[in-house]
């Protein structure tokens, strides 16, 4: 090609709006894109648009108050979010759950992981244009919100794990329901493989597209199935267990290339997992009180610090919290993972197609809810 | 060319091998209700549109004080003091109750502080908690109206029965 047609055949650059309002953005989410012709140049991901400032909120109510304003942050995952909180308040008033709470807390926190990966795997689906695994999915995961709705009686909000304990022990038939439960969603996961992971037309959409190196997954600070999709291997269950999660046999499943694939394939290779972590718990499940004693019904820490980080379904959720004598927390912090892997949108995007922005965007697997706070 | 065609004919075996897997469920009983005419009952935890008992409250304000979103209002009832003529005198009775919808949570806090007896304030199985304008949200009780409550009707300077919303025990259990 010569030059001049070089110069006649290039395409101006043009700014488009993804989002706020786009039904693959998964919330309200604006990505600013510069393009040209279909190869984008830019992008620019602008957030805020659910902020609700629940690190400010928390500053004015009390330590069990809060506890409801977690369940507001990931309200695909909120499980993880109770606990992060009360880990890191029982921390600051030095109290210790019991052992059946402990273990309730991973049963839950497990549920609910895979309750999120299946949103994701059906979204994800449908993001990229396939929508019956959507069907399957939810009808999965309704199952596990009716567990929860059994248990603590909220399907998304849940406040059931509270600072000391568990809101409540769950119901007699409630186990024998659960155990049901896994025994039943076992073999389905073959069927989402049979369904969406190893269908060819779902490969080529995202096996090459969104590939993110294993150093640049570090030096962005992701986390979860983002940074294992890498072939990272970090996962906080295994590097720094809360809850007696070194009790439990389960492996960390890890990608290879770092593609959306990986991500995903990580993500429903993390289902099974997941479902191990809970027929352990099921099968040994200490009997005892669900709360600790000696919670305050106002509880007023020693002023001090502490900071707590679970696995939560997207990643590495912490929270640092400062007490200062008083019944409110001084200063709440939020690691928020969606944040995090938000980030890296924005180098990701640029040199890839339009038409991939969707299937890297949902790859990514974020939460607004948890982005903004 | 033999590379592309067989790119498609894998891919078309595929897509026949998912259709064979939803027909599967073609055969099997369906998981869908028909939503209006048959509901599904919730379980026994379920936290539904919060309900109000005006006999049994006796106004200690421990519902007002473990609020999040401080949606709950209360004021003592009172009766005329023997000792002083002009000032009145608290009494373990609430005069007026009301929960602001709009700010609720659903968190269960203030039932598990309530200490009466039956649970004076409690959440009901109640899922269908609607509202076609804001003053429905602000649910109001006093002695001698329902566990429902009324609500404030600015316009009309009257209350008014909730309207619209279905009492979900009503409707045949399916489970």
């Amino acid at each position: 090609m010569s030059s001049t047609a070089e110069k006649t055949m290039k395409t101006d650059s043009m700014f488009i709006n993804l989002g706020p309002q786009h039904p693959s953005t998964h919330g309200v989410l604006r990505v600013g894109l510069t393009i040209e012709g279909e190869l984008i140049t830019k992008a620019v991901p602008d957030i805020g648009y659910l902020h609700r400032g629940t690190s400010k909120l928390a500053e004015v109510r009390g330590y069990h108050h809060c506890v409801v304003l977690t369940d507001r942050w990931d309200y695909v995952a909120a499980m993880p979010n109770n606990l992060v909180f009360c880990l890191a308040a029982e921390k600051l008033m030095e109290v210790q759950a019991p052992p059946r709470a402990e273990a309730l807390r991973v049963l839950m926190c497990e549920l609910n992981r895979v309750a999120s990966h299946l949103l994701f795997f059906g979204t994800y689906g449908i993001d990229i244009g396939a929508f019956t695994p959507f069907l399957y999915a939810f009808r999965e995961r309704e199952m596990i919100l009716d567990l929860f709705e059994m248990a603590c009686g909220a399907r998304l909000t849940y406040n059931y794990i509270r600072l000391g304990g568990v809101m409540a022990d769950v119901p007699p038939e409630w186990l024998a329901k659960c155990r049901e439960f896994v025994d039943y969603f076992k073999p389905r996961i073959d069927e989402y493989d049979t369904l969406l992971t190893y269908n060819p037309i779902f490969m080529a959409r995202t096996k090459e597209v969104g590939l993110i190196p294993a150093a640049d997954a570090v030096s962005w600070s992701l986390s979860g199935a983002n940074l294992r999709g890498s072939g990272v291997c970090y996962d906080v269950r295994k590097s720094d267990p809360y809850c007696g999660y070194e009790r439990y046999s389960f492996d960390v499943p890890l990608g290879q290339t770092g593609s959306c694939w990986d991500r995903y394939f990580c993500r429903v290779q993390e289902m099974r997992q997941s479902i191990r972590i809970i027929e352990q718990v099921l099968g040994g499940l200490p009997e005892g009180p669900t709360m600790a004693a000696g919670v305050a019904k106002i509880p007023k820490p020693k002023p001090g610090e502490a900071y707590a980080h679970v696995e939560g379904a997207r990643g590495d959720l912490g929270i640092f919290l400062v007490s200062d004598g008083q019944a409110s927390p001084y200063r709440m912090h939020v690691r928020a993972p969606s944040f995090l892997n938000l980030a890296i949108l924005q180098e990701l995007l640029v040199g890839n197609k339009v038409s991939d922005v969707i299937a890297i965007l949902g790859s990514i697997d974020i939460v607004l809810g948890e982005v903004d706070r | 060319m033999i590379d592309y065609f067989a790119k498609v004919l894998r891919a078309a075996w595929n897509t026949c091998k998912g259709l064979g897997l939803t027909l599967k469920y073609l055969f099997k009983p369906a998981i869908t209700v028909h939503y209006p005419d048959e509901k599904l009952v919730p379980y026994e935890r379920f936290r539904g549109a919060l309900l109000f008992d005006a006999v049994t409250c006796i106004s200690c304000n421990l519902c007002v004080k473990a609020c999040p979103s401080t949606c709950i209002d209360l004021e003592n009832a009172t009766i005329p003091d023997p000792k002083n003529p002009q000032a009145r005198k608290k009494v373990a009775r609430v005069e007026w109750y009301s929960i602001d919808f709009g700010k609720c949570n659903f968190c269960r806090l203030c039932e598990e502080s309530c200490p009466t007896k039956p649970k004076s304030v409690w959440h009901s199985l109640d899922y269908e908690l609607v509202f076609f304008s804001r003053d429905e949200m602000v649910r109001c009780w006093k002695a001698g109206m329902s566990w429902v409550g009324q609500y404030w009707d600015r316009r009309a300077k009257q209350f008014k029965d909730p309207p619209g919303q279905v009492r979900i025990m009503e409707v045949d259990a399916r489970r």
